[in-house]
């Protein structure tokens, strides 16, 4: 397979937080979620960012893709620094330079596979370029099953739609929310063999939140979030080194 | 099961405050309605009561026939009371004073010119002074009693309302004498109140002259009595009907108690108000069935929503029956409260419901607010009774949620069971059957009209539950050209509005009715006003007709006018009467001789020509050939003033053209058997000579002078008359907006539901990019094409009941006219309307915050 690797527009980063922080609520029951978090995604590159539960994962994926608003510092996706846009832009930058894959309830029901696939182009009002349609398609292994509903699909089915769908914007960074999050650990492992295969051999940029050592181990690099603050970042990461940093985290 | 019940209720605020709008409106409507008839009863009542003040009891004709079928005008079948019985009555025992009294015909005209006259009767009265007076009911405010037969005296509001100083002239116009010039010399109260005639005016004259203009020479409409000191009502009435006995009077007249009296007239009334009671219920009723499909609706969707949540209840241990109990009272909660709401804003309405009628030409006295127990009492049990019935099904389908329903996650209306479609068919089968019997069969008006409202109500629950059927193709058909230029918000919006067809076709039902009655209604109005219209050009060669400006009828005063200055005119009175034949009270209507010169009837030369004779008479021939009457019989009948026979001389084939529905025609020159000679249509065909703007001028001047007429040319009569029938047209349309209201109340509610429900769904699509402005047009969409859809279903069924309906009247000659632009113009409000709702759940759906709304459980 011919892997059309989009040449970089710049050498920044693909997403990038700087001295981030976040605070819930108000008064006794503040809640600081990130605690001044700086921490550069290179495009090309496949990360995971892991930590306890409470540690500011989510948080920090939800601000890096525009969905939350941060408290202080700033988030850029390459040059753009979304952390200081509309609502209205961040409408466009999330139809055409984000993707995202959440745990469950990715696709709209009442819209086939493939219409799934191209929503974010259709709400954009561009036809999609049928060449790179087939191809992702042909890497998630879906070719059979994209003129179904999501309720005709299984588990694993319906998150391999949703890997398609966030790349078929050609986004500049997919974000993934514990994607293999309630799949069985084959789906789970095909799914991130997908992503694996996105970043390898289509030149995309994948930001994965996962508790998952297995799944973080497919990554190229691993961050490590506790408390708010980045606490560890490993490269070229295996189960092991994982779960060794995890630990170290516990203590 | 109560507690929680209740705190699931109040915690969704807005749920339960959009399915209440749909009930309270209906009661509202319902209450409101009461209160208004009854407060006009009140008002009436204390107008009877004081119209007899002072009167003990009174001696009156015995009423000569009892009219069943009275069409037409409202013509006094009474005959007056000759005045020597006075003397008569007077020596009665136990009589202190009895004295002759009339309610007659007076309009006056004020200093501006124009006739003093709401929609109420002119009337005209003697006047005795109050220690001289059996009748106690009105009482000098200023100036003096009218002494001379030059002298009138007003009430205050027709004193005030025609501008009159004491001492100022007052042109007053009669019935069977010339129109006089009298000087106003006082200004009395009726009642004790400035409108206590409730809209009519009263002027009164020296006894004698009252007499003389109001056609009762010698003669009296009633004897009134006072008893004398320490003689009750009945007492002196017995008394008199033995002296009414001793003198051979008995077969006559008649004695009963003022109390009777006030009690008869109060009655007559409000037998009247009845039909008008009748016709605003029907509006709620319709209001309330309307409420029923969205409280329907509502609690489906609920119950479908809170699947997980019933389904733990189950698993909990709690019965079905418990689960149908937990809805049926929150049912019951939700009716009470709408209920008990509606009825506060029922008697908050009363008066715009009097303001509305008003501007649509019905103006009601006001009084003080009757709230009676019943009121209260019905419109709660109906609107409680109404949203019970309505969360039945939704409650039953609630218990048969397996417990195992906790452990699954997808919210599911219970797939549309074949049971359903059959039912439907039957419904709709039935309903259909029903409308054929109802117009076709052989029924009186009451039962038939009864047939065809049964009908609707069952063809309209039988296409409601048919129509999920064609929900699927209708929303494919609808979003067309959406589909066509790939909008993706279009897309969209057709899957949701197919994703659950059961939901879909019931929150378009809602509107379905209102849109169904509108469109029967304006296709039945159309068919009527058209062959009205082509009735009177066609079969009328009148220059001119003169017509009551309001609804009652006018002096011929008018008619006369015309003969004198233009003349060598044709001119035509018609006047409306009640005659028995047959033992039977029926219409009967007066023309004069020459109407066949100006309407085609279908009357033969001969008849035309021999039917003015004294005691001749024309039979409508379908009435003639029912009861086999023939030219040359000579039928017995009882005029209201007496007996007599009338003679046959003919027939007439068609009335379309004549203003009633009566079967009988006599001559206005024979009109001595009726008490009062009351124009209701005046028709005037021109002098070759005179040109048509000349004589229109001379008509329409007539006219200005009389007060209380119009005179139009033929076009601008049927014109007026059209309009005035608009009118009431407009009081329909109006009235059924309700309706419409209810079912757009029941589009946002339905959406603001599907849209909580899809809130996941909606934070995913704006994560991947979805505007709020995409996502607002989707959900506008959405509302877009159930209305559309409710309206294409009423569009259908009400040109189906319209059809139907004036093919029953095709014997009678209506044609039928289908208003096609109109019913266009109708069907694409209420999809724009359908829009409209959509605005509101659109707008909560964009101002769901994408994080919170895609991390929703």
């Amino acid at each position: 397979m011919t892997a059309t690797v989009p040449t970089p527009t710049s050498t920044t980063a693909a997403a990038r937080a700087v001295d981030v922080t976040k605070v819930y609520g108000a008064g006794d029951t503040v809640v600081n979620a990130l605690a001044g978090v700086s921490v550069e995604f290179q495009r090309g590159q496949y990360a995971a960012i892991m930590g306890p539960s409470g540690s500011g994962k989510s948080t920090l994926l939800h601000c890096l893709a525009g969905l939350d608003r941060v408290t202080a510092g700033q988030i850029f996706l390459g040059d753009d620094e979304i952390s200081a846009m509309s609502e209205k832009q961040l409408t466009l930058i999330r139809r055409e330079k984000i993707g995202f894959v959440f745990q469950a309830y990715n696709l709209v029901p009442t819209l086939t596979g493939l219409e799934n696939v191209t929503l974010p182009l259709a709400l954009a009002g561009k036809k999609p370029d049928q060449a790179w349609l087939d191809q992702i398609i042909e890497t998630v292994h879906l070719a059979d099953r994209v003129d179904h509903r999501p309720n005709e699909l299984s588990g694993g089915q319906q998150q391999r739609v949703a890997v398609a769908r966030a790349l078929a914007s050609r986004p500049e960074v997919i974000f993934a929310d514990e994607p293999t999050g309630n799949l069985d650990s084959k789906s789970g492992a095909e799914i991130l063999g997908f992503m694996r295969k996105a970043v390898d051999q289509l030149g995309q940029t994948i930001v994965m939140v996962t508790h998952d050592p297995v799944a973080a181990a497919y990554a190229d690099r691993v961050v490590f979030l506790a408390d708010g603050l980045i606490c560890g970042d490993i490269s070229e990461p295996t189960v092991d080194s994982v779960m060794d940093n995890m630990r170290r985290l516990g203590d | 099961m109560w507690r929680a019940t209740l705190r699931g209720l109040f915690a969704k605020k807005f749920r339960l405050v959009l399915t209440s709008i749909a009930i309270v409106l209906g009661v509202a409507f319902m209450a409101g309605t009461f209160v208004l008839t009854d407060t006009l009863g009140s008002v009436f009542d204390n107008l009877f009561a004081n119209t007899t003040k002072g009167v003990d009891a009174v001696v009156r004709a015995k009423e000569p026939f009892k009219a069943s079928n009275q069409a037409g005008g409202g013509e006094q079948t009474r005959p007056p009371v000759p005045g020597s019985l006075v003397d008569t009555v007077q020596d009665a025992k136990g009589v202190d004073l009895a004295q002759g009294n009339i309610l007659g015909y007076a309009l006056v005209t004020g200093t501006d010119g124009e006739a003093v006259q709401n929609q109420a009767p002119t009337f005209g009265t003697p006047w005795r002074s109050p220690s001289e007076s059996v009748n106690q009911s009105s009482e000098i405010v200023e100036g003096r009693a009218p002494r001379a037969p030059d002298e009138v005296a007003l009430d205050l509001k027709t004193f005030e309302e025609g501008k009159f100083r004491l001492g100022d002239t007052a042109r007053i116009s009669f019935l069977t004498v010339e129109p006089r010039e009298l000087e106003v010399v006082g200004a009395f109260l009726f009642g004790g109140k400035r409108d206590g005639l409730v809209g009519a005016t009263l002027a009164a004259f020296e006894p004698e002259t009252a007499q003389e203009v109001m056609n009762r020479v010698d003669q009296w409409d009633v004897i009134e009595v006072k008893a004398d000191a320490g003689v009750s009502q009945t007492e002196v009435r017995d008394n008199i009907r033995r002296a009414l006995r001793d003198a051979g009077l008995n077969g006559d007249f008649e004695s009963i108690t003022g109390e009777q009296l006030a009690k008869e007239q109060s009655d007559e009334l409000k037998k009247n108000l009845s039909f008008f009671n009748t016709f605003l219920l029907v509006f709620a009723l319709i209001a309330l069935f309307v409420g029923a499909f969205v409280i329907y609706n509502t609690f489906s969707i609920t119950v479908a929503q809170r699947i997980r949540e019933l389904g733990l209840l189950r698993a909990l241990g709690a019965s079905g029956k418990q689960v149908v109990g937990s809805v049926v009272i929150e049912a019951f909660v939700v009716g009470a409260l709408s209920s008990i709401l509606g009825i506060v804003l029922g008697i908050l309405i009363v008066s715009p419901l009097q303001g509305l009628l008003s501007a649509f030409g019905i103006d009601l006295p006001g009084g003080a607010l009757q709230i009676e127990p019943r009121t209260i009492v019905v419109s709660f049990l109906v609107g409680t009774g109404v949203t019970m019935v309505a969360a039945l099904g939704p409650a039953r389908r609630a218990s048969k949620i397996p417990p195992i329903a906790a452990l699954r996650d997808q919210a599911f209306d219970g797939g549309a069971g074949r049971r359903r479609y059959i039912w439907g068919t039957v419904l709709l089968v039935l309903g259909v059957l029903a409308l054929l019997n109802g117009l076709f069969g052989d029924l009186s008006g009451g039962s038939a009209a009864a047939f065809v409202g049964v009908s609707a109500l069952l063809v309209f629950v039988g296409v409601a539950m048919l129509s999920p059927l064609a929900a699927k193709p209708a929303a494919r058909l609808l979003t067309w050209p959406a589909i066509k230029g790939n909008f993706i918000t279009g897309i969209l919006a057709r899957e949701n509005a197919q994703r659950n067809p059961r939901r879909t076709a019931a929150t378009a039902a809602a509107l379905m009715i209102g849109l169904a009655l509108v469109s029967a209604i304006a296709i039945m109005s159309q068919s009527f006003k058209t062959t009205f219209r082509s009735a009177i050009e066609d079969q009328t060669t009148a220059d001119f007709i003169l017509s009551p400006s309001g609804f009652a009828p006018f002096s011929p005063e008018a008619a006369q006018a015309v003969r004198d200055e233009l003349p060598g005119s044709t001119v035509v009175e018609y006047r409306f009467g009640t005659i028995e034949i047959d033992g039977d009270g029926t219409a009967i209507l007066g023309a004069s001789p020459e109407f066949t010169e100006m309407t085609d009837a279908g009357v033969s030369r001969r008849a035309a020509a021999a039917f003015a004779d004294e005691g001749g008479m024309l039979v409508h021939r379908d009435t003639a050939e029912d009861r086999g009457i023939e030219v040359g019989d000579v039928l017995d009948v009882r005029f209201p003033n007496g007996p007599g026979t009338l003679t046959v001389q003919g027939f007439f084939d068609d009335k379309k053209a004549l203003p009633t529905d009566a079967d009988f025609i006599v001559s206005t020159d024979n009109w001595d058997g009726f008490p009062d000679p009351l124009d209701f249509y005046v028709g005037v065909l021109k002098p070759d000579d005179v040109s048509t703007k000349e004589a229109a001028k001379i008509v329409e001047g007539i006219a200005d002078r009389i007060g209380g007429v119009e005179a139009d040319n033929l076009a601008g009569f049927v014109d007026r008359q059209i309009a005035q029938f608009n009118q009431i047209l407009g009081l329909m349309y109006v009235l059924l907006l309700l309706a419409v209201v209810i079912a757009l109340v029941g589009i946002v509610n339905t959406l603001a539901l599907s849209v909580f429900e899809r809130t996941r769904e909606i934070g995913l699509m704006r994560a991947v990019g979805m505007s709020r402005v995409q996502l607002k047009r989707m959900i506008r969409g959405e509302a877009l094409i159930t209305a559309s859809f409710g309206s294409l279903l009423g569009l259908a069924i009400g040109l189906f009941f319209g059809v139907m309906i004036v093919q029953a009247f095709a014997s009678d000659g209506i044609t039928l006219a289908i208003p096609v632009s109109q019913l266009v113009i109708f069907g694409v409000l209420a999809a724009l309307a359908g829009l409209l709702a959509g605005v509101l759940p659109a707008r909560r759906a964009a101002r769901l915050d994408v994080l919170d709304a895609i991390t929703t459980e």
